[in-house]
């Protein structure tokens, strides 16, 4: 068995104001992951380690952290990928730490419930008329950006969430996209004044890194600049054509 | 009995969060780029203003001049960089559905840049060899 050398950012209000690192020396195998080494380290070396964890099979989307710089999901980062280096273990970036590797997730919430991520209709039909059909070509249109499992990585990965909190951010854009390109769902004139407010998807300069870092392959980049461009035509659909193109 | 709370820690980006990741430094060269753009522009203008006002000759010294030679190099390899980057990202952002099949960025890239060199090569044409 292998030794990995883990410094995890410790954070103790109670003690101290200053968040410190603390080395561990974990033991291991070639199929352990970060997660496996932390809960190894609560176990045997350090009770009062505290993170987030729930599935360990990259679901629940609530293991993330900065694992040698670079926002993953501790659940599916192998500890022999970085064989002979020590492997910082920090909380997110950017987001408020309460205590070691547990971050305030507070405003990512606030965000997800107001882009209203549900199908939005003029008028319900009842349930005995049936459901609200769709084919696999519209399905194919917004498929990949419902994958999200809120992580939150992608917000941890955006430079301009950093500068300023009040972005709608990676995550919250592709999942209003997501309803917008579903064909079921009629609440375009709700949505849009929302993403498209001050600190809406204008606010993104194109980056990129929300992408790369997504474990699910959702690419939010894309979903921003969709939302830029169908917010553009709108407006000048609503200028140039009579009765705003309705 | 209320609970004890504790105050959390903020962290906040400082200047040169850019220099920590390869991709950043990317974006950073890429956004950099614009201004020469921007500059050479501003250069341009000032000479197209000398020819407007007569000074035909003052326009010529100016390009002919080793500094606006060199900054033209300069201009022109950071335009190119910025042009390339930006019509890679074009692809990304708008891919085009053909049937089956969707584009891939580098499509984008290549459409872009002989749309580039034709609309340049016409322009050329209607001002200068015709």
């Amino acid at each position: 068995m292998d030794t990995a050398t883990i410094r995890v950012t410790r954070y103790r209000p109670e003690t101290g104001p200053e968040p410190f690192f603390q080395e561990y020396k974990v033991p291991y195998r070639n199929d352990m992951v970060v997660l496996d080494a932390l809960n190894y380290i609560k176990a045997n070396l350090d009770g009062s380690l505290t993170y987030r964890w729930s599935c360990r099979m990259g679901v629940c989307g609530s293991c993330g952290a900065n694992v040698d710089g670079t926002p993953k999901l501790t659940c599916a980062s192998f500890l022999h990928e970085f064989k002979g280096r020590t492997i910082n273990v920090e909380p997110l970036p950017n987001f408020p730490v309460i205590k070691d590797l547990v971050v305030n997730m507070e405003d990512f919430m606030r965000k997800l419930v107001k882009i209203k991520p549900w199908i939005i209709r003029e008028k319900e039909t009842p349930p005995e008329q049936g459901e609200y059909q769709q084919s696999a070509e519209e399905l194919e249109r917004y498929q990949q950006f419902s994958s999200c499992i809120n992580c939150m990585l992608c917000y941890s990965a955006c430079p301009i969430y950093g500068l300023n909190e009040k972005f709608l951010g990676p995550a919250a854009t592709a999942l209003a996209y997501r309803y917008i390109e579903d064909s079921r769902d009629q609440g375009k004139n709700v949505r849009f004044p929302i993403v498209h407010e001050m600190e809406g998807v204008w606010e993104c300069t194109l980056v990129g890194e929300c992408s790369v870092v997504c474990p699910k392959g959702v690419d939010p980049m894309l979903a921003i600049q969709k939302t830029k461009i169908l917010g553009a035509t709108n407006a000048l659909r609503s200028i140039l054509m009579p009765r705003g193109g309705r | 009995m209320t609970e004890k709370t504790f105050p959390e820690l903020r962290r906040k980006l400082t200047s040169g969060w850019w220099t920590s990741n390869r991709h950043y430094v990317q974006y950073m060269v890429r956004e950099w780029t614009s201004l020469f753009v921007a500059l050479f522009s501003l250069v341009y203008i000032y000479g197209l203003s000398l020819l407007a006002t007569g000074s035909r000759s003052a326009f010529l010294n100016l390009l002919k001049s080793p500094a606006m030679i060199a900054f033209s190099f300069i201009a022109l390899i950071f335009t190119l960089y910025h042009a390339v980057t930006w019509f890679y990202l074009l692809g990304q952002v708008v891919p085009v559905k053909i049937g089956k099949t969707t584009s891939k960025p580098w499509q984008a890239l290549v459409a872009n840049l002989v749309l580039l060199i034709i609309v340049s090569y016409l322009v050329i044409w209607l001002l200068v060899l015709r």
